[in-house]
């Protein structure tokens, strides 16, 4: 196609062509998103009034007075663990549970497919169910385990908020291990069964052909489930809104509970966005690793 | 492994503990939902309710208007998939059948708008909308959710289309074929697999969305059913039975349609995104 000469304007054309096919993608998230960022960043440096009127620039005053707040630091915290613990644990046990679905076993299918459930469910429904299932006085967990004889009263599961949030870290744990479980075994199926053939002919033990073989192999799969997860875990709110709304005492909220709690409850919209713009800032460097390591990825392609 | 009996006896255990852990919220939700509203706070219960009371399944029906919330769901989810996937395969097929300047940086772009999730902009989200008159509108949710999973729907067209060779294509087009017509008579219909696992995962995940129609939503005929099922959340007593009984219904199909598309979707998410 390239030797065949053009004229001039078809050349033209050809060149602006792909920028017309990028152009509908481009308008709407350009308006949807970029707009939104802009207004964040703008909402930052602006005093607000609490019924949302901009009154004027008042420089880093909203982000002065969040560093001044003992709660932003200690959710600051929160939000850290929170996504350490329910990314780290997710990958773990969804790493586990794609070495086990990749042996063939009776009932495999079915057992996938009650993976996909978590997954599959909205967060919202999900965390109901388990505010639910954790109630003190009439919660599921209690009549169970005292109808199994397990404990012999009812035990209030969230007396403590380090308890609450343990809790809710195992949920957000519990609806992410299935995106881990599914991209891993993805990798792992495509692994040669030659490889593990081999390793069976020089002797090589379990551990050696895990860390050897399987994990080398799975880590581009394992990487994107990570970063995504990341960003995904990092972001979630319906989890902790649902279960403890940041409770007791602003002691269990994550960032994005806490913006929302500061703008849509008390009406501190600049405050919020200064918090939006100081999580912004943390995700734009988790994106940015990401970038490095698709580029990197696609290079080596 | 048939060699190891005992291998074989654990493995089964795990999984079927698994399984256990993975179905209980469900079990829980089922059964609550057809519990009497008596023994709905009771501090004796049972694993089972005492007694079922099925007909929950259908008084929830009534006793919200579950039927509004459901359409305003499917209205919202549709509205964003269509737009998502007729904005998103001419964007996937320039990134995937073009060479122009600043290709890399488009799909920087893309993947690092997927970076930002709405909750982090929802001060910002709040004020656009209510600037351009549609905080409380369907077509504001139908437009953000759109524009939210564009990075997915680009994603994973991209590397379906990647996947499938040109050569039809340019056959056509030595034909006489015009590249619209290249596109969707040859490429689209080879493309079908990717093109509906994009389109129930754009689906699925408007459907589910919750942070953005909660904050913009205010309208009770205009909630979809993520928020919805508030409304069995009282000040002094939640409706458990009905809120479960409201979050089966809307589950279950998803759930299903999810089942469909489980095998393309994470093959399409981790090959389309890091190679291709």
């Amino acid at each position: 196609m390239k030797n065949r000469a053009k004229p001039e304007t078809l050349r033209t054309m050809k060149k602006i062509e792909p920028y017309i096919w990028l152009l509908p993608s481009i308008l709407m998230m350009g308006c949807m998103i970029m707009i939104p960022i802009f207004n964040v960043f703008r909402a930052s440096v602006t005093e607000i009034s609490k019924v949302g009127v901009y009154k004027e620039f008042n420089g880093f005053a909203n982000y002065i007075s969040v560093f001044k707040k003992q709660t932003f630091w200690h959710t600051l915290q929160n939000t850290v663990v929170w996504t350490i613990v329910v990314v780290g644990l997710s990958t773990l046990i969804g790493f586990i549970l794609a070495l086990v679905l990749n042996v063939e076993f009776h009932g495999r299918k079915l057992v996938r497919a009650v993976i996909v459930f978590p997954w599959a469910t909205a967060l919202i429904i999900q965390s109901v169910v388990w505010k639910y299932i954790i109630n003190a006085d009439y919660g599921a967990l209690n009549a169970l385990l005292y109808n199994l004889g397990i404990i012999d009263h009812y035990v209030n599961w969230t007396a403590t908020p380090g308890a609450f949030f343990a809790w809710e870290c195992f949920v957000g744990i519990f609806v992410t291990v299935p995106f881990v479980t599914f991209c891993v075994l993805s990798g792992l199926q495509s692994i040669d069964a030659s490889l593990y053939e081999a390793c069976k002919v020089d002797g090589a033990s379990f551990w050696a052909q895990l860390f050897k073989v399987t994990v080398p192999l799975v880590m581009p799969s394992l990487t994107v489930s990570t970063v995504l997860n990341i960003i995904y875990v990092f972001n979630s709110f319906p989890i902790v809104w649902t279960i403890s709304k940041g409770d007791p005492a602003d002691q269990t909220h994550t960032l994005v509970t806490y913006l929302y709690d500061l703008s849509f409850s008390n009406g501190k919209f600049g405050e919020a966005a200064a918090v939006s713009v100081i999580g912004f800032l943390i995700l734009a460097a988790c994106a940015s690793v990401y970038m490095i390591l698709s580029l990197r990825a696609e290079q080596e392609d | 492994m048939k060699k190891n009996p005992w291998k074989r006896v654990c493995l089964y255990l795990f999984v079927f503990a698994v399984c256990v852990i993975i179905l209980y919220p469900y079990f829980v939700m089922f059964t609550t939902a057809a519990k009497t509203n008596e023994e709905m706070y009771s501090t004796t219960a049972g694993i089972l309710p005492k007694e079922f009371k099925w007909s929950n399944f259908i008084d929830v029906w009534s006793a919200a208007p579950i039927m509004k919330y459901m359409f305003n769901s499917i209205i919202v989810a549709g509205g964003a998939t269509l737009i998502a996937i007729l904005c998103g395969i001419p964007a996937a097929y320039a990134l995937s059948r073009m060479k122009f300047k600043g290709k890399g940086f488009f799909m920087g772009a893309v993947i690092m708008s997927q970076m930002f999730s709405p909750v982090v902009l929802l001060v910002g989200i709040n004020r656009m909308m209510s600037s351009i008159g549609l905080k409380d509108s369907l077509l504001g949710l139908i437009l953000l959710n759109a524009a939210f999973n564009q990075a997915f729907a680009i994603w994973l067209l991209r590397g379906t289309f990647t996947s499938i060779s040109s050569e039809m294509e340019q056959a056509a087009k030595i034909d006489g074929c015009g590249t619209v017509q290249a596109l969707v008579r040859i490429l689209l219909p080879m493309a079908a697999p990717g093109i509906i696992t994009t389109l129930i995962f754009v689906f699925i995940n408007s459907w589910n969305e919750y942070t953005i129609a909660l904050t913009l939503i205010s309208s009770d005929v205009l909630k979809p059913i993520t928020v919805g099922i508030n409304v069995f959340y009282g000040f002094n007593m939640i409706q458990w039975q009905y809120l479960f009984a409201t979050s089966i219904y809307a589950t279950i199909p998803v759930i299903i349609l999810f089942l469909c598309i489980e095998k393309h979707l994470v093959a399409g998410l981790t090959s389309g995104g890091v190679k291709g």
